[in-house]
C-alpha cells in the first residue's frame, strides 16, 4: 500500500538558517528553502504550504502576523534585469492571504498591512502601514506607498480612513482560532 | 465573442430573410436562387451581426429553425436583487423605481456590496484579552465595503438603527447633515410665514426638483391658463376623447383658428421660476473651494467616470459620493419571433438557476470542432489545461490539414453534406478542399447498447488518415473528416491586376482581418424523425413516418492566423 504523497522529483534546496520565536506556529507542511536567514517573530502563524524564499536575501516577518495557504514571500522578481538585491521584511500584524506574492529585493510591507488574495507586490515596493491590497491587486516594483492606503485591482488608490486597531483585533483572533488547527512543527525546520 | 482560432461560428438564418413588404412579386423564383447561390463571406460587415458561437443559440421546435438572440423577443419573467435576492413585484417597480428598497447598497468607491455593521467607537486598548471581550455596545452604524475599505463615516454617515437604512439614509447629506424635504419647508412656512427663502447651498436636486413640480402644476391646473379651445394640459384624458380629438384636429387646421374665433385667447406662456420657492437655483460660479479641494486632494480625491454614472446628482469629489441602492436585475423568457412559441423560460424562483423550458441549438444541430492533424503547437501542461494550445501562424502556400469532427446530438441518424467554395471570398483567397463531403452520423445510443451491439456497422470507410472520399474517423455518435487549407500569399504585389470581373483590384494596404483564414461551409442536414409515441392514432403514425426532415445553415471556421513576412 503505498498512498503516500508523490513527493517531488526536484531535490530540495538547502535547508535556510532558521530563527523562531518559541510561540511560532508553522506546520511541516510549510515550504522554508533558501540560503539566507528566515527570522519570524512570535506569536506569528504560517498555513501549511506557505512558501517562504530566502535564496535572494533573508525574510523577516514580524509578530503576531499570518502567512496564508500558497502565499510565497520571497520570490524571484518578474524582471529580473531591474531588481536590487534584498529580501523581504514584514512587519508585525501583517496578514499575507492566500495564493499573494511578494517579490524579493529589498520589500518592506509595513504594520498592520493586508496583502490579499492573489495579489502580487513587486521587488523593492515599500508598503506603508495599515495598508490593503485588494484581491488580484499589483503593486509595481518600487512603489512607496504612504500609510493606510489601498491599492484596488483596476490600479486605483485611496486613502483608508478606518480604525486600524480594529482590523487588529480581528487579526488577533484569527491567530488564536487558527493556531489550535495547524499542528505546530518547529523542529522541522531547525 | 471574439476567440483564437480555432472557432466556429454559426449564421442565423434569420439575417438572410427579406423583409415581408420588400420581397417582390414578379421574381420570388430568382431572388431565391441568387441567394442560394451566393457564397457567404464571412468578412461583409453585415456577417458581425450574424455570425454566433454554437453556445448562444437556441432553436425553435415549431419553425424547426435556429434562432440567435436577435431574432428571438424577450419577456420579463422576474425582478430581483441580485444582493438580496428579493423578489419585487411589478408593481412595486412602477411606485419604488428599479432599486432595490431593502438594506442592499453599493460601495460608490468600487460598487462592491457594503454591510451594515457598528462602529466602534472606542478600540479596545488590551489587545491581548480578544477572548473575553464581550461587552454589547450599540453604538451607531455604518456601511462598510469588505473590498476598498470604504466605510460611511468617511463621508459622515452614521446610523442609529442597523434597519431600514433607505428612510435614514433619505433623511441625511453626505456628512451627517440632515436634508430638509419639501414637506418640511412647508410646514415650517406654515408656523414662520415671513421665513426669508432657503439659502441656495441648501436646496438639493430632490428639493428644487419638487419645488419646481408644485409650482408647475399649480400653473398648470390654474385656471386661467387653459388652452384655447378649452384644453387644459393638466388632465390628459381630455386628448383621448373623440371630440377633444376634433376641436385639436380644426386648431391646427390652416385657417381653422381664424374660424374658429378663439385666437383672441391669451398665448400659453408658463411663467419660469423666479426664486428659491419657486425652484430656482442659481449656478455656482465660485469654484475657488474645489479648486483649493483639488490642490490638496490631488487626483485621487476626485471621481472617476464609472462611479460618476451611477450617481443620481453630478459630484466632483469621492466625499460627494453616495451609497448606491442595487439596481434589481430580471429573469426573462424567450419566445420564436415568428411562432410565438416559448423557446426558453427560467424558473420564477430566484434562486434557482434551473430553467422550465430550454431549447438550444447544441442539442438539435452537430457541434463542429476543428483542430489540427499535425499540432505544431507544444501541449498546454497539466496546470494550466483551460488554457488552449496557441498554434504558431500558418505558412503561406503550404498545405495544413486540419480535422473537423462532427457530433450528433439527436437519437435519429443524420445524413449530413457540406460544401465549402473552393477559394475563400475576399482580395486574399484561400484554397480550400473538403475530403469527405458527404457522410452519415450514428444516432446518441447507450453506451451498453453500442457495446453490444458488436462491429456489425462497417468500420471499413473509416481510413485513419486523409484520404479523398473517406472519412477519418468515426465513433458513437460522431465523425472526422479532414479538411485541407492553403493560405494564400499575403501581399498586396502578388495580386492580379484585374478581377474575373474585369474590375481593377483593390490594392489599399492589408487589413487587420484578412490574415485571420476563415472558411464558409455550408452545412445541410438530413433525419428522419422517429414516430411520435405520444400520438396514439394509425394516421399520426403514417404521416410521421418516411417523412424526412432537413436543416440547412452557413457556418464559419476560423482556422487561424496567416504569417504575412
Amino acid at each position: 500500500m503505498s498512498t503516500a504523497k508523490r513527493q517531488s522529483t526536484v531535490p530540495a534546496g538547502p535547508k535556510p538558517p532558521v530563527n523562531f520565536s518559541s510561540t511560532v506556529t508553522i506546520p511541516k507542511d510549510a515550504v522554508l528553502q533558501g540560503t539566507h536567514s528566515i527570522t519570524i517573530q512570535s506569536e506569528t502563524l504560517i498555513h501549511p504550504r506557505a512558501r517562504l524564499d530566502s535564496n535572494l536575501g533573508s525574510i523577516l516577518v514580524g509578530r503576531r502576523s499570518i502567512v496564508q495557504e500558497r502565499a510565497q514571500i520571497g520570490v524571484e522578481p518578474q524582471n529580473i534585469d531591474a531588481a536590487v538585491p534584498g529580501g523581504v521584511s514584514l512587519g508585525d500584524y501583517v496578514v499575507v492571504e492566500v495564493n499573494a506574492v511578494i517579490e524579493a529585493g529589498g520589500t518592506e510591507i509595513g504594520d498592520g498591512s493586508v496583502v490579499q488574495v492573489g495579489s502580487r507586490i513587486g521587488s523593492g515596493a515599500k508598503i506603508g502601514k495599515d495598508c490593503t491590497i485588494a484581491a488580484r491587486a499589483t503593486v509595481a516594483p518600487g512603489t512607496v506607498l504612504p500609510d493606510q492606503t489601498v491599492v484596488l485591482s483596476n490600479g486605483q488608490q485611496r486613502a483608508d480612513k478606518r480604525l486600524a486597531d480594529a482590523r487588529k483585533l480581528s487579526t488577533l483572533k484569527q491567530i488564536n482560532v487558527v493556531r489550535k488547527m495547524i499542528r505546530n512543527d518547529q523542529d522541522k525546520f531547525k | 465573442m471574439a476567440s483564437s482560432p480555432p472557432y466556429t461560428y454559426i449564421q442565423c438564418p434569420c439575417s438572410n430573410e427579406e423583409p415581408a413588404e420588400g420581397s417582390d412579386a414578379s421574381s420570388p423564383e430568382s431572388d431565391s436562387f441568387h441567394d442560394a447561390e451566393r457564397t457567404f463571406d464571412p468578412r461583409a460587415p453585415r456577417s458581425n451581426y450574424s455570425l454566433y458561437p454554437l453556445e448562444y443559440l437556441l432553436y425553435c421546435e415549431e419553425c424547426q429553425q435556429i434562432r440567435c438572440p436577435r431574432c428571438v423577443d424577450e419577456e420579463i419573467v422576474t425582478y430581483y436583487c441580485p444582493n438580496c435576492l428579493f423578489e419585487v413585484a411589478s408593481s412595486n417597480l412602477r411606485s419604488d423605481g428599479n432599486r432595490c428598497t431593502r438594506n442592499c447598497y453599493q460601495c460608490p468607491i468600487c460598487s462592491g456590496p457594503v454591510q451594515v455593521g457598528e462602529v466602534q467607537a472606542e478600540p479596545e486598548t488590551n489587545l491581548l484579552s480578544a477572548d473575553n471581550a464581550t461587552a454589547a455596545p450599540h453604538g451607531p452604524y455604518a456601511l462598510f465595503c469588505q473590498y476598498c475599505s470604504w466605510v460611511s463615516s468617511e463621508i459622515g454617515l452614521e446610523f442609529e438603527r442597523a434597519s431600514g437604512i433607505p428612510s435614514q439614509l433619505a433623511k441625511m447629506k453626505n456628512g451627517g447633515i440632515p436634508r430638509i424635504t419639501a414637506k418640511e419647508l412647508k410646514e415650517r412656512r406654515k408656523e414662520d410665514p415671513d421665513m426669508p427663502p432657503l439659502e441656495d447651498e441648501l436646496v438639493d436636486a430632490e428639493l428644487q426638483y419638487s419645488a419646481l413640480r408644485s409650482f408647475y402644476q399649480s400653473q398648470i391646473n390654474g385656471p386661467s391658463n387653459g388652452l384655447p379651445g378649452g384644453l387644459s394640459l393638466g388632465d390628459g384624458h381630455n386628448f383621448s376623447s373623440p371630440a377633444a380629438l376634433t376641436r385639436m384636429m380644426s386648431m391646427w387646421q390652416p385657417g381653422g383658428r381664424g374660424a374658429q374665433g378663439k385666437t383672441a385667447g391669451p398665448p400659453d406662456v408658463f411663467p419660469e421660476a423666479t426664486d428659491t420657492d419657486k425652484g430656482l437655483k442659481l449656478a455656482q460660479l465660485d469654484e475657488s473651494a474645489k479648486v483649493q479641494k483639488l490642490l490638496n486632494g490631488g487626483w485621487n480625491e476626485t471621481v472617476s467616470k464609472d462611479q460618476l454614472l451611477g450617481q443620481l446628482e453630478h459630484a466632483h469629489f469621492q466625499d460627494e459620493l453616495r451609497p448606491l441602492q442595487c439596481v434589481l436585475r430580471t429573469k426573462r423568457s424567450r419566445r420564436c419571433a415568428v411562432c410565438r412559441h416559448i423557446i426558453s423560460k427560467p424558473e420564477n424562483k430566484v434562486a434557482s438557476t434551473r430553467f422550465k423550458i430550454k431549447l438550444v441549438a447544441k442539442s438539435y444541430i452537430p457541434s463542429i470542432s476543428i483542430r489540427p492533424l499535425e499540432p505544431r503547437a507544444p501541449p498546454v501542461p497539466v496546470g494550466m489545461r483551460p488554457q488552449q494550445p496557441q498554434e504558431p501562424p500558418l505558412k503561406p502556400l503550404q498545405p495544413y490539414q486540419y480535422i473537423l469532427t462532427f457530433k450528433n446530438p439527436l437519437f435519429e441518424k443524420l445524413k449530413v453534406t457540406l460544401a465549402t467554395p473552393n477559394n475563400t471570398p475576399g482580395r486574399f483567397s484561400s484554397k480550400v478542399a473538403l475530403l469527405c463531403p458527404q457522410f452519415d452520423i450514428d444516432p446518441v445510443k447507450d453506451m451498453w447498447e453500442d457495446a453490444l451491439d458488436g462491429d456489425d456497422r462497417s468500420r471499413t470507410e473509416e481510413t485513419g488518415q486523409a484520404e479523398a472520399g473517406k472519412i477519418y474517423k468515426r465513433g458513437r455518435n460522431w465523425v472526422s473528416i479532414i479538411l485541407e487549407v492553403i493560405p494564400p500569399l499575403l501581399s498586396v504585389d502578388s495580386l492580379r491586376p484585374h478581377t474575373a470581373s474585369g474590375e481593377p483590384t483593390d490594392r489599399s494596404p492589408l487589413r487587420e482581418d484578412e490574415k485571420i483564414l476563415e472558411i464558409p461551409m455550408f452545412v445541410r442536414m438530413e433525419w428522419e424523425p422517429e414516430a411520435q409515441h405520444d400520438v396514439g392514432d394509425r394516421v399520426g403514425k403514417d404521416r410521421n413516418e418516411g417523412q424526412k426532415r432537413e436543416l440547412a445553415y452557413w457556418c464559419v471556421l476560423g482556422v487561424g492566423q496567416i504569417s504575412h513576412e
